[in-house]
């Protein structure tokens, strides 16, 4: 009896770490993307399986904490999926830990996965030292819905005639809304302060260094601080994204993929432009982007490479269910589409300079800037904080963070050696 | 005669055994390790002895000491107003519950330990729109005007309502359990004696389910140390950092979208599981010798 409960238990085990190693016969593809993100992704996936010749199948993966899971495997370095779906934010810092295989053999094999046939700043977003390292699928970012009705209740249609909405623009409704509605909304509010550095001329580093306390950044945070000040700007705390979906509020700095949500709301009627600025020539809106990329791999055979190629090439060309999610196709083949002209955020390639406004940041340590921005502007804006006194904290942590957090293993050895 | 070993206790014990040493043992040690490094969970971490309990202790300037400071200080609040509410208020339930003129009472036990069944995060999407300040009941009901998760200390308020709400069933059906195991003839004869329900309460009750209360006190404490939920939900740790609780920050350090600040992260974490050590025994040892 013992030794077959013995026999039982040793077979348990076995199956049990069987389980972990990896299939050679499918290519596994990680992806964070939950919710109906996964979903759309899942049927992309689907059809490519069903239509490809291939021996060897895709299988999407999502895994909601996808990139603690990628440091283990890439520690470990067993159970490394063999294609990876990854934000352009983490690119830089990606490759400087030479976690990354470039991209050279796939776009050797398939011609057309190059800079021309894609929004030049979701290519140029995987590309380190010159390296490319990532086929990009989308881009996705800031977006400004606007409520038709309200703009018409209060006669401010022509906010609207050269796609921008101005600071100005914005403080002139000042005492003029009936209580209880208001300009815009708080969402987001970390890129939207994000993409003002840009209409500035500024940037969050400098010679390499994080810039966070920087003349462009104060001037960002008080002019968006002067709209809550006037009242303009949903109070702080509540809930600007349900606000605007309720009706109260005329613009609403979101994200993309928002407007599917928005759509579901039925007494809605909205549309979308660009981020607020302070002039109408100059505009950007903060983006990212979801990138395909390799994780290093020496597993990875040459036929799974092939295979992987076939399929951002069928991407390439095939992606317009993308679009259903609400996100920016970076296909050129797709986005230039007259079908795709049908979904919300076509808005953003109709024209060059729409494409130009897209700006993902790359600067290597934009993680801790972008945390620590989120983690101080609604207290900064809603005058819940002093600026200089929270300009001057953010700077702190995130000298903090970069000292602690990119440490040059090589040096610190020798110093400890010393 | 050779003695044979006995293998059947390793079957039984087995299972947990390694699940222990694989989930928890390694993980903890390594946890301890990695707190004397300097490490991106990524390359091979590179030994710094103290130094990082150094910045987070005693470097003023430093943002982990201010992180840890406060997140420390915001979790001796949670776990300080909480831990009392989450015993008194299950132990009151449980009493209240045993009352002969009570009726149904599976079914109030049910209403009431439901809620920890439900997924916290679940709960605090409810409980958000439940204090909204423009669609919420809350305000709508009471005619208040706060914008509850940005304001103190209305802020800790919701986050202790959410919390009290999911936490007391557990202990509540522990309370009653225990309380069901105290014989009926003490009571009958304290009554005899003419004891009333309050002197009931203290002199037979408490006593006699002083291990399920010493054993509640620790895990609910223990567990109020890891508060983590509740707070990231309701308040997003704010408002200016107020009810950013310790845990909040150690995950942040170690799993935010930058490149990962592990060795600061777990010698935060250490310092927070001997904090728990320390206050767990301190707990077990006063109640213990009150107690015999």
């Amino acid at each position: 009896m013992k030794k077959i409960m013995m026999i039982l238990f040793v077979s348990l085990i076995a199956i049990g770490l069987a389980g972990c190693s990896s299939d050679e016969n499918v290519i596994e593809f990680w992806t964070p993307l939950t919710g109906d993100d996964g979903a759309y992704m899942n049927e992309l996936v689907d059809e490519y399986n069903e239509q490809s010749e291939q021996e060897l199948e895709i299988k999407h993966v999502i895994t909601s904490d996808m990139y603690t899971k990628l440091y283990t495997v890439m520690n470990s370095g067993s159970g490394i999926p063999d294609l990876t779906l990854i934000h352009a934010d983490r690119v830089p810092s990606f490759a400087k830990q030479d976690l990354l295989e470039p991209m050279t053999s796939i776009m050797e094999a398939q011609s057309e996965l190059n800079e021309d046939n894609y929004l030049s700043e979701a290519w140029t977003a995987g590309i380190v030292d010159g390296t490319q390292y990532t086929i990009p699928l989308d881009i996705h970012g800031s977006a400004m819905y606007y409520n038709k009705d309200l703009l018409a209740k209060y006669g401010v249609e022509h906010f609207l005639d050269d796609d921008i909405v101005t600071y100005d623009e914005m403080l002139s409704l000042e005492g003029k809304l009936d209580e209880g509605d208001y300009v815009v909304n708080d969402a987001l509010m970390g890129w939207v302060i994000l993409a003002q550095i840009q209409n500035l001329g500024g940037d969050i580093q400098i010679d390499g260094e994080p810039a966070v306390n920087t003349p462009e950044m104060k001037q960002a945070i008080e002019q968006t601080k002067a709209i809550a000040d006037a009242g303009l700007m949903t109070p702080y705390g509540e809930d600007g994204y349900l606000m605007f979906q309720s009706g109260n509020v005329l613009f609403s700095t979101d994200g993309t993929w928002s407007s599917t949500g928005h759509a579901q709301v039925e007494s809605l009627n909205f549309g979308v432009t660009n981020i607020y600025s302070f002039e109408p020539d100059t505009f950007h809106n903060r983006a990212s982007s979801h990138l395909f990329s390799m994780m290093n791999n020496e597993e990875r055979t040459d036929e799974k490479e092939a295979v992987i190629g076939d399929f951002l090439e069928y991407i390439r060309e095939n992606s317009i269910k993308w679009a259903e999610a609400g996100q920016i196709v970076a296909s050129k083949e797709v986005n230039e589409s007259p079908e795709y002209e049908k979904y919300m955020q076509s808005f953003f390639t109709k024209n060059e300079a729409e494409e130009d406004s897209l700006h993902i940041y790359t600067y290597e340590h934009y993680p801790y800037v972008a945390e620590a921005i989120d983690t101080y502007i609604a207290d900064l804006v809603h005058g819940e904080m002093d600026i200089d006194e929270g300009l001057k904290e953010m700077q702190k942590v995130v000298d903090d963070k970069v000292a602690e957090g990119s440490l040059d293993i090589e040096n610190a050895e020798t110093d400890a050696e010393e | 005669m050779k003695k044979k070993m006995n293998l059947s206790p390793i079957f039984f014990v087995g299972p947990h055994i390694i699940l222990f040493i694989v989930f928890i043992l390694l993980p903890s040690l390594y946890g301890i390790y990695a707190s004397f490094t300097q490490w991106n969970l990524v390359g091979d971490p590179v030994w710094v002895g103290l130094d990082n309990y150094k910045t987070i202790l005693f470097d003023q300037d430093s943002t982990f000491h201010y992180q840890f400071i406060n997140g420390m200080k915001n979790t001796f609040i949670f776990v300080g107003i909480s831990v009392p509410l989450m015993i008194i208020i299950p132990l009151l339930i449980a009493v209240a519950l045993e009352h002969k003129g009570v009726k149904m009472k599976s079914f109030f036990q049910s209403i009431i330990y439901v809620p920890g069944l439900i997924s916290i995060s679940a709960a605090a999407l409810i409980w958000s729109l439940i204090f909204n300040k423009q669609l919420g009941v809350v305000n709508n009901l009471f005619g208040s005007d706060t914008v509850w998760s940005a304001t103190q200390p209305f802020a800790w308020i919701v986050i202790f309502v959410i919390t009290i709400w999911a936490g007391v069933g557990g202990n509540m059906i522990i309370y009653r359990a225990s309380i069901n195991g105290v014989p009926k003839d003490l009571y009958e004869s304290a009554q005899i004696d003419g004891a009333g329900p309050i002197r009931q309460f203290f002199s037979i009750t408490l006593p006699s389910i002083r291990f399920p209360l010493i054993y509640t006190l620790v895990m609910t404490t223990a567990g109020a140390f890891n508060v983590f939920a509740q707070p990231l939900m309701m308040t997003a740790g704010g408002p200016r950092q107020g009810t950013t609780v310790l845990m909040m920050y150690i995950r942040d350090l170690a799993f935010s979208s930058g490149e990962s600040i592990a060795g600061i992260a777990s010698a935060m974490a250490v310092l927070l599981g001997v904090v728990i050590l320390i206050i767990s025994a301190l707990q077990y040892y006063l109640m213990n010798r009150n107690a015999s």
